[in-house]
């Protein structure tokens, strides 16, 4: 590429204001940085929990949760895991761009990634429509499709808690992210806050992570 | 403005000044600048408030309880109001008061002055977590004082999910609420002991009350989201019925007691380790000797934030645990009992030999090491699996976890504040007055809780009303304790708001203590140091060189 076409996409420069009570710029990006991922931390353990319910339940009532696990949609979770890869990939996009000072592209890379999150929870929300349709919501009053089979009830509805709970956290990530693209688009955004795109960047990579596990716990294994 | 409308003014009026720097109470004075701001200290003091609050909410809980056990057959109060009545004092004591008590107040306060920070790294978020923490408790109290909800503090499957017939699932969210305060407080703190400190304030030349925030927000941080989630499960639990916790359907509610005590033994720690780094700055101080093995006391910390996450099991000897399992929990439930002792001994050497003064901070300090001792010595009577099978479930567990929590966090509590009153207010609390409190508390404490180990030891099961007339005697003596006990409580609450006003000025260091905090004035001023420290001393280097130089 001709070097005044690059310096047309990315070059702008790039910064952070420091805030009254750091010192430096660098002491303030460590700061959000690590705070970020102590968050992270705590999701983890949150779901955490989740998970090691999944695994005691897999491990009491094998043939149960087998059959409950097989009418979940797995290729519309794996359609779903491929959509958040793609959507961490143009959220890394955005993050280089950042550094790289390329303010125009990394706000079309981050309104793609707001747009393959929103793709996740259509489809989710199919999924979830589908199930339904399917009696496979025990938790509500009506019939259920394995009703002799009792423990597969608690499989399911920790199905639907976890889904859930990962919802949740998709869909506050997408209605940051666009706050967040909002004020990326002010001209003055990179000299000022090019570290918020960075902190962001690490939210959405772990909600992604915690889909894969999600997937991998309760849709592949043992499959 | 033109000139012409200048003359046409009043003669400006000269701003009221206190002959002094402003500091950070008297920086602004309206509520707006209290309730909206992202100062460290302010915040402090306004969880100080709020926890005091709590406290008041839970010790009346607590005396109406031991008013109810002073007749044998629960004549005084129904079974259902005895049984909200103790729930409502766990709940608020655990999870309103102890949890968040020495934290978010001297935590608060004290993490940014002791490494010479600005402030926290995340002010704001500082003030979000003051704000959840009030909404997540007053939403709780309400409904446990209102409603009512008689589960205890730990709200047990199935019982909590299937029998109990009361205001169980608006307590659960107003606890779970109030969860996401401990992990925002603990998420800033480890930030900014890792990223704020001053110039050469290395790991260790940080004070050891640092060190024990350290570790307590990693336990924050580790444990609070694991019992968020099973509170979360044990929600829809009782409104959908999603039977993970229900053996009806094939749940098992032994899960639930792993997730909740996967928290809340390690909470033991949120609530221990706090009130050990408030005695470590107290007792050097008032010895006027440098700590005894520094380093120790620091590893020590952080071994025990690690080892509480593998001891949850002993809470379960009875409860269908595995013989195996039993024993290697009662053998790690041993090992807390190591770094807890190097600090008891560290402290004890450090007073050893040192020129000692007997002030309110002092007492308290040594009524801790003392108690904190008797309750440790108790927990590994607990941890025996053969004891452990006789005294479950009794009032011996009862008067163990009340030495800890009473004898070492609330007398931590309240040595700390007296140690940090003056910094806090810029006011000295009158000194007979608070030997004379110290002095009720350790004796009303000691004649409240003693009696229990007896009780429990001959059989006595926590949480009835009704128990057998033999006991009668030993829960009297333990009732007029729990009198002498609250004497000692009110007294702090009034001649420390009587200081406010009339006690004397203090000086930027009364106690010739080191640590960065008694370098600026009492109190700070809103930045907390006028220049930015940089630190070339090492910790606790007593004795104070020119002593009563700083007064």
């Amino acid at each position: 590429m001709p070097a005044d076409a690059a310096a047309g996409i990315i070059g702008a420069p790039v910064g952070i204001e420091t805030l009254a009570h750091f010192s430096n710029p660098a002491q303030q990006k460590r700061a959000g940085e690590l705070g970020m991922w102590a968050w992270l931390l705590t999701e983890l353990l949150l779901f955490g929990g989740l998970f090691l319910i999944a695994l005691v339940l897999r491990y009491q009532y094998p043939d149960s949760v087998h059959a409950a696990a097989s009418h979940l949609k797995f290729w519309i979770g794996a359609t779903n895991t491929f959509i958040l890869i793609c959507s961490s990939l143009t959220m890394s996009g955005a993050i280089m761009l950042s550094r790289l000072g390329g303010q125009r592209w990394m706000v079309r890379c981050m309104l793609a990634t707001a747009a393959l999150g929103s793709l996740f929870l259509v489809l989710k929300g199919y999924e979830w429509f589908a199930d339904w349709q399917e009696h496979m919501t025990p938790f509500l009053p009506g019939p259920y499709a394995l009703d002799g089979d009792t423990p597969s009830r608690l499989f399911v509805n920790l199905y639907f808690v976890t889904t859930a709970l990962h919802g949740l956290h998709l869909t506050t990530g997408v209605a940051l992210l666009l706050g967040l693209t909002w004020m990326a688009k002010q001209p003055d955004f990179l000299v000022k806050h090019q570290n918020r795109i960075e902190i962001y960047g690490l939210y959405w990579h772990f909600i992604d992570l915690i889909w894969i596990l999600a997937f991998a716990v309760l849709y592949v294994v043992g499959r | 403005m033109s000139p012409l409308d200048n003359s046409l003014m009043d003669p400006p009026t000269p701003r009221v000044t206190l002959g002094r720097p402003a500091d950070y109470l008297h920086e602004a004075h309206t509520l707006r600048s209290w309730f909206f701001t992202t100062d460290h200290k302010r915040i402090a003091v306004m969880y100080l408030f709020a926890i005091t609050v709590f406290f008041v909410i839970g010790a009346i809980a607590a005396g109406l309880v031991r008013l109810s056990l002073v007749v044998p057959n629960g004549a005084i109060f129904t079974s259902d109001t005895y049984n909200k009545l103790f729930t409502i004092h766990g709940v608020v004591m655990v999870w309103f008061f102890l949890i968040p008590s020495i934290p978010a107040t001297f935590g608060n306060f004290l993490i940014p002055l002791m490494i010479g920070a600005k402030d926290l790294a995340f002010p704001r978020l500082n003030l979000l977590s003051w704000y959840i923490f009030c909404a997540g408790s007053l939403f709780a109290v309400f409904d446990i004082i209102i409603g009512g909800v008689d589960t205890g503090w730990t709200f047990y499957a199935p019982f909590s999910t299937t029998f109990s017939n009361t205001w169980v699932v608006p307590a659960l969210i107003g606890v779970i609420i109030a969860g996401f305060s401990s992990i925002l407080t603990g998420l800033n703190f480890v930030v900014t002991i890792h990223t704020m400190r001053a110039p050469g304030m290395t790991w260790f030349r940080m004070p050891i009350f640092v060190w024990t925030h350290y570790a307590v927000s990693l336990i924050f941080l580790l444990a609070t989201p694991v019992i968020t989630m099973a509170l979360i499960l044990l929600v829809l639990e009782r409104s959908f019925g999603i039977g993970i916790f229900d053996p009806t359907l094939g749940g098992d509610p032994v899960l639930f007691e792993h997730l909740f005590w996967f928290y809340s033994h390690p909470a033991v720690y949120i609530m221990v380790l706090p009130g050990m780094g408030v005695i470590s700055e107290i007792v050097p101080a008032f010895a006027q000797k440098r700590i005894f093995g520094y380093r120790f006391i620091c590893y020590a910390s952080i071994a025990l934030a690690s080892l509480t996450f593998f001891v949850w099991g002993h809470h379960m000897f009875v409860n269908g645990e595995s013989d195996t399992a039993a024993l290697v929990f009662s053998v790690l439930s041993f090992a807390v009992a190591v770094p807890s002792a190097v600090k008891v001994y560290n402290w004890t050497a450090t007073i050893y030999k040192g020129s000692i003064r007997l002030k309110t901070p002092m007492i308290y300090a040594m009524g801790y090491i003392g108690l904190f001792v008797i309750g440790g010595l108790t927990g590994l009577f607990l941890a025996t699996l053969s004891i452990n099978e006789h005294v479950h479930g009794t009032y011996f567990v009862v008067a163990h976890f009340h030495y800890i929590m009473v004898g070492g966090t609330v007398l931590a509590f309240l040595g700390g504040l007296h140690f940090w009153w003056p910094k806090f207010t810029g006011r000295l609390y009158p000194e007979g007055w608070g030997l004379i409190s110290a002095v009720f508390i350790f004796i009303g404490f000691n004649a409240t809780f003693f009696p229990q180990f007896l009780l429990g030891y001959l059989g006595m099961p926590r949480r009835y009303h009704d128990y057998p007339p033999e006991f009668q005697l030993l829960n009297i003596v333990s009732s007029v304790g729990a009198t002498i006990l609250a004497a000692g409580y009110i007294f702090p609450m009034v001649y420390l708001v009587w200081s406010l006003w009339f006690g004397k000025r203090a000086p930027a260091n009364p106690w010739d203590a080191k640590g960065l905090e008694w370098t600026t004035s009492s109190p700070p001023p809103a930045h907390n140091f006028v220049t930015p420290p940089v630190v070339d001393f090492e910790p606790y280097d007593y004795p104070m060189e020119t002593p009563g130089d700083a007064r």
